[in-house]
């Protein structure tokens, strides 16, 4: 497991808020490649009043042509011009009265080739989820701690916390800290090793083949690349499709939310996909 | 509303949603749920979303990532205390 990717940020909007939007952050001009979300299992734990949600994404993607070089079409089921459709796992887990939500999102596809795993923790400042999963998971835990620091020395972690109900949406100050991860994950022939070694059926010799020819090292290598390009790029439309939601929810409450979804679904729909992106003619992830 | 992956379903998944949104602003985030209300309403979206998870085949899919989560859940997000 590699980590390539992180970062903090900070809303400035309540923590409850960024919870709803979270939720409601599909479809947005910045999502237009998102083609449906699905609740497949959701979980509410009375006494811990914790929520778990599991989601289902299935977005349209353009596979960047120096992975189309890599990798057969046929084995990640592209097209010719590498328009392909990925399924993505999302779980998430809101605790509000200690103030956090705990997000994860992980392609379902070629995770034989690379799982991108994506996690944003949101936070009410103050709270201090995640410290302990950061300094545990992380290879390089020094870069966490020193934004960390960085963002008390700013001012961004206040001491205190207050509830706020979601339909008051105010800007009185109230902000939500997130910090986001990309881990790639790539495991070129792993899985298949893993299942030959579990069953005795047949692996899928062709593909193990055509990755033994191509050496798995430097093809790993030029895999996490393009999946590490892809993630970072992916960052600043996933973030201001969140702000699109968080501004709608201010000025019109869930009803503004609700009603600028079905504006963005109706474009996606009559085709305008790509109005509204930035400069990013790939189709991204988020 | 977001698009369900099966337009059959997009009718009960607007219900369930519409619940779910209400229950989880009014309630939810204010720490006055008992129950989850919404669980009838989920009951038949669900019914209506893993008929078509399955005749897509990503329902095989779907569990083996679940598996894979769990174990990667039991060793990364532990309770902390």
């Amino acid at each position: 497991m590699v980590k390539f990717y992180s970062s903090s940020d900070t809303y400035t909007y309540p923590f409850t808020a960024v919870t709803l939007a979270y939720f409601l952050r599909y479809p947005n001009p910045y999502s237009t490649h998102v083609l449906s979300t699905d609740t497949i299992a959701r979980h509410y734990d009375p006494t811990t009043q914790r929520l778990t949600t599991i989601r289902l994404h299935l977005k349209r993607s353009k596979l960047p042509s120096a992975v189309l070089k890599l990798i057969p079409r046929s084995l990640i089921g592209a097209s010719a011009g590498g328009d392909t459709q990925a399924y993505i796992l999302e779980k998430s887990v809101v605790d509000v009265k200690e103030g956090w939500m705990d997000t994860e999102s992980r392609n379902l596809e070629w995770t034989g080739v690379l799982s991108v795993v994506e996690r944003q923790v949101f936070r009410r400042p103050g709270c201090t989820y995640g410290d302990d999963i950061r300094q545990t998971e992380d290879e390089d835990e020094g870069l966490w701690k020193g934004m960390e620091g960085a963002a008390r020395r700013h001012g961004f972690i206040a001491q205190s916390s207050e509830n706020t109900a979601a339909d008051k949406i105010t800007n009185n100050g109230e902000t939500t800290e997130v910090a986001s991860s990309v881990t790639l994950h790539s495991h070129i022939g792993e899985k298949w090793k893993k299942r030959s070694a579990a069953s005795s059926t047949a692996p899928t010799e062709e593909k193990v083949g055509f990755f033994k020819s191509l050496g798995t090292a430097s093809l790993q290598r030029s895999i996490e690349i393009i999946g590490l390009k892809r993630a970072r790029r992916s960052q600043p439309n996933a973030k201001e499709g969140m702000k699109v939601v968080l501004e709608r929810m201010r000025e019109g409450g869930l009803v503004g939310v609700l009603e600028g979804m079905r504006r963005d679904r109706e474009m996606i729909l009559g085709g305008h996909a790509h109005a509204f992106k930035k400069g990013n003619t790939s189709g991204e992830e988020e | 509303m977001s698009a369900s992956l099966a337009s059959e379903c997009n009718e009960v998944k607007e219900r369930y949603d519409s619940c779910f949104l209400k229950w989880y602003s009014e309630k939810f985030l204010r720490g006055t749920a008992t129950s989850d209300e919404c669980d009838p309403l989920f009951k038949q979206y669900e019914k209506c979303i893993s008929k078509a998870l399955k005749e897509r085949g990503i329902d095989s899919m779907l569990k083996e990532a679940r598996e894979d989560n769990r174990e990667n859940d039991a060793e990364h997000m532990r309770p902390k205390r």
